[in-house]
Formats: structure tokens, sequence, C-alpha cells
């Protein structure tokens, strides 16, 4: 801030004090405006002064805002007001809703004993198994591996097909080939594609490198039943170990 | 016709901020508090953050509008402005190593804003500009000091209305204000 730390007078501080709040008469005003343009020094000052004052509102609005924060509050009770009328209505839906939703209950109960015995029990086990791998974070910023990790982004939002479109032209230049395996046959199963699921998840089990091993072998299990591959899917749930795996064996045994 | 007549408004606004018109800002001040509150609280923040880093923006604002840094071109030019500078504050400090080490970031994240109309800005961030300096000096002043010049400087009440709420002679209320000028001086810079 000040370089030249020559103290100011008084009468200095209010001269400057009237040009930098405009009560200056025009003439003083343009010789104030000369002497700035000339004197390198003193345009130093007045620019120190400038922010000085600067500071000080600042300051002082700052200590003005939490007043300004909690006089909010009395909006949150009008809020409040409107939310305990409205509540009194949504009550009364409520109550029409609830038993509406009972008398669905009971249909729906009594039809779902019914389609069981009517379901491709292996889609029924696939569908109830089946979530798609969480994914890795994709932290903002990450210069190596853009593409990768933008479209994880997708992925996580559950656009399977523009997360594999983005994945598969990175497999041949990748070296995290293995993720990328992993990633593009689990989206593929996530979104329907079983066939092309244990294509890509297949590739992993003949190398020992793969870090998602368990997982891995989860995923290809569930591609397998859900391609109606009983037998292969039973032998990589066996192989997966995973407490899902297990679960979903004990199932299918049943 | 009707654009013109509403960057008016803005422009009415902007005076009224470089007077330091309360009422003005108080206003400017609750009805955009929400939105960032939203904003923050959807990438991992917390209520205070929230708050903090709003109050943090409003003053960032302020300083560039009294700087003349700030020209409203359309109707809610300054409210963008302010959403945008507190949208930034958060993400800097989102990406800093502050807040790294601090967090285990348990699923990526990815910043959740519906609002999508960026406004481009050029907003410099400087943590420690000389008016942070001068503000923070400000606040070791004493007491009596404070009041003086902010009733001087941020109230921009006369001298004769000074003189009467502090009970004193206007010429002594110049040498008080000159006074604690000099220490708030010295405060930033000492001899």
């Amino acid at each position: 801030m000040s370089t030249n730390n020559n103290n100011i007078t008084q009468e200095e501080l209010e001269r400057i004090e009237r040009y930098l709040n405009d009560t200056m008469p025009d003439e003083q005003r343009n010789q104030f405006k000369d002497q700035l343009n000339t004197d390198y020094e003193f345009r130093l000052l007045v620019d120190d002064v400038k922010v000085m004052l600067l500071g000080i509102e600042s300051a002082s609005l700052k200590n003005n805002l939490e007043q300004f924060h909690d006089e909010m509050v009395p909006v949150k009770t009008l809020d409040q007001q409107t939310t305990s009328e409205t509540a009194a209505r949504l009550k009364k839906t409520r109550i029409k809703m609830i038993k509406f939703m009972a008398a669905a209950a009971v249909i729906i109960f009594v039809g779902s004993f019914w389609l069981e015995s009517r379901s491709n029990s292996t889609d029924r086990l696939f569908a109830k198994h089946f979530s798609p791998d969480p994914g890795l974070p994709t932290t903002m910023g990450e210069n190596e591996n853009f593409e990768f990790y933008d479209a994880m982004v997708n992925y996580k939002q559950g656009d399977y097909p523009t997360a594999i479109s983005k994945w598969q032209p990175l497999l041949s230049s990748e070296q995290k080939n293995d993720t990328l395996h992993y990633f593009i046959g689990v989206a593929h199963l996530a979104n329907g594609n079983e066939k092309e699921a244990i294509n890509y998840l297949q590739k992993l089990t003949d190398n020992d490198s793969d870090s998602f091993q368990e997982e891995t072998a989860y995923y290809l299990g569930l591609a397998y039943l859900k391609a109606d591959n009983v037998e292969d899917a039973k032998k990589y749930l066996t192989f997966s170990g995973t407490e899902s795996a297990q679960q979903l064996l004990s199932e299918l045994n049943d | 016709m009707r654009e013109t007549k509403q960057i008016e408004n803005q422009l009415r606004v902007v005076t009224a901020i470089k007077a330091n018109d309360n009422m003005v800002l108080k206003q400017l001040y609750q009805d955009n508090y929400k939105k960032v509150e939203v904003f923050i609280l959807k990438n991992n923040g917390s209520m205070p953050q929230a708050k903090d880093t709003y109050q943090e923006a409003f003053i960032a604002m302020y300083q560039n509008i009294k700087a003349n840094k700030f020209t409203p071109t359309n109707e809610t030019a300054l409210q963008g402005y302010l959403y945008q500078i507190a949208k930034n504050k958060w993400t800097d400090f989102l990406r800093s190593s502050r807040y790294k080490k601090t967090s285990q970031m348990a699923d990526g994240f990815l910043i959740k804003d519906e609002d999508t109309s960026m406004i481009e800005f050029d907003i410099s961030e400087e943590e420690y500009s000389p008016q942070n300096l001068a503000m923070e000096a400000f606040n070791h002043l004493g007491n009596e000091c404070k009041k003086l010049l902010e009733v001087f400087y941020f109230q921009k009440k006369t001298l004769r209305e000074i003189a009467a709420v502090f009970d004193i002679g206007e010429a002594s209320a110049r040498n008080k204000k000159y006074r604690c000028i000099q220490k708030l001086r010295n405060l930033v810079s000492p001899n």
C-alpha cells in the first residue's frame, strides 16, 4: 500500500477528501488535477488515501452485513405461516392418497404372485441384483485423462451410451485399459446390452492384473444370467465370492 | 425503450450503492442470498460457509462498484454479477489445497448449478489487496475511532451532525478524525 511513508497533514487530508467527495470549487479542482498530473508522489498519496477510505467503508459495510443477515429471518416465519396452511390441505389429500395406495397395494400384491409364476426368472433375478458400479471420483481440474473422467461424469448421470461412445476411442491409446474395459462392460450391462458387456468383461478374466477382479466376475455372472446362460453365470459368481454374488447364487440354486 | 428503463433502474441501484445507501444495500443483500445458499449447499458446503462466502462476495462486489469496475449491461446484471462472484469464490475454495487436505471426497463431485446463463466477468481475486489490508487495520482501531470514521466516511454525515452526535465541537471532530486516520495509516504501514 503506502510505499512512500510521508506523514500527511490534516490540511492535506481534508483537501484530498474534498476532491474525492466532489465538494471542491471548480478552480481548486482544476489545480488539484494539474498537481495530480505533474507530481507523481502526490498522486501516490492520493491513491493511498483513496484505498484507505475504501477500506474504511468496506469494513463498515462488513460490520452491517451480520445485521442484514439476521433480519432475513422474518422471511422464514412468513414461509412457515403459509406452510402450515398448506400442511392442513396436504393432510386431507394425504389421507385420500393412503386409501388409494392401500387399495393399489392389495392389487399389486395379489397380482405379483400371479406375475411371478409367469415372468422369466433369470430376468427377475438380474433386475433384483444388478446395480451399476458407482464409478470413480471425478475431481475437477483433472488434467490427465480428461476424456476418461469426462465420460465418467456421463456414466454417473446414467447416460451410458454417451459414456461408452467417449470411452471407446480411448481403448487403443490408453494404458488404463483394464479400467476402461471394466467400465465399458458395466455401462453396456446397465444399458441393457449384456452381450456387449460379456465381450468387454470377459477380456479381463484372462489377465491377473485386473484390480476389479471380484467385481468383474460378479458383473460377468450377472451378464450371463441376463443372457440366460445360468451355467456360466454360476461359474463366475462362485469365482467372485462377494456377498452379493453369494446371495445371488443361493437364490439361483433355489 | 423498455430495456433502457431497466438499465436505468440498475444504474440507480449502482449510484445508491456508491452513496452507501443502507436500505438499498440491505435489499440487495437479502434478495440475492438464497440463490447463493442453494448453490453452495448443493456443492458440499454448509450454511455457515454459505453465509461467509456470500458476505465476502458482497464486499467484493461493493468494492468493484466503488472503483467503477462494473457497468450494468442488462436489467439483472448486478444480481448476476454478485452470484457469479460468490460462485467463483466457492469453486476456488473447493479447488484449493486447503480444502482437498481436509476432506475425503467420497464420490467425485460435479458442480451442480441450475442457472446455466453464465455471464463472463473479469473478476480478479486479490486476497491481499490494499483494501483488505486497510479493512483489517480498521478493525484493530479502538471503538471510538471506528465509530467516528464510520460516521464520517460510510454514513457520510455532515460535520455539524457528527459534532452533535458526539457532543464535541466541529473543530474537535475534525481533529479526532485526523488522528484516527493517522493511527490507521500507521497500522497499515508502520514507520
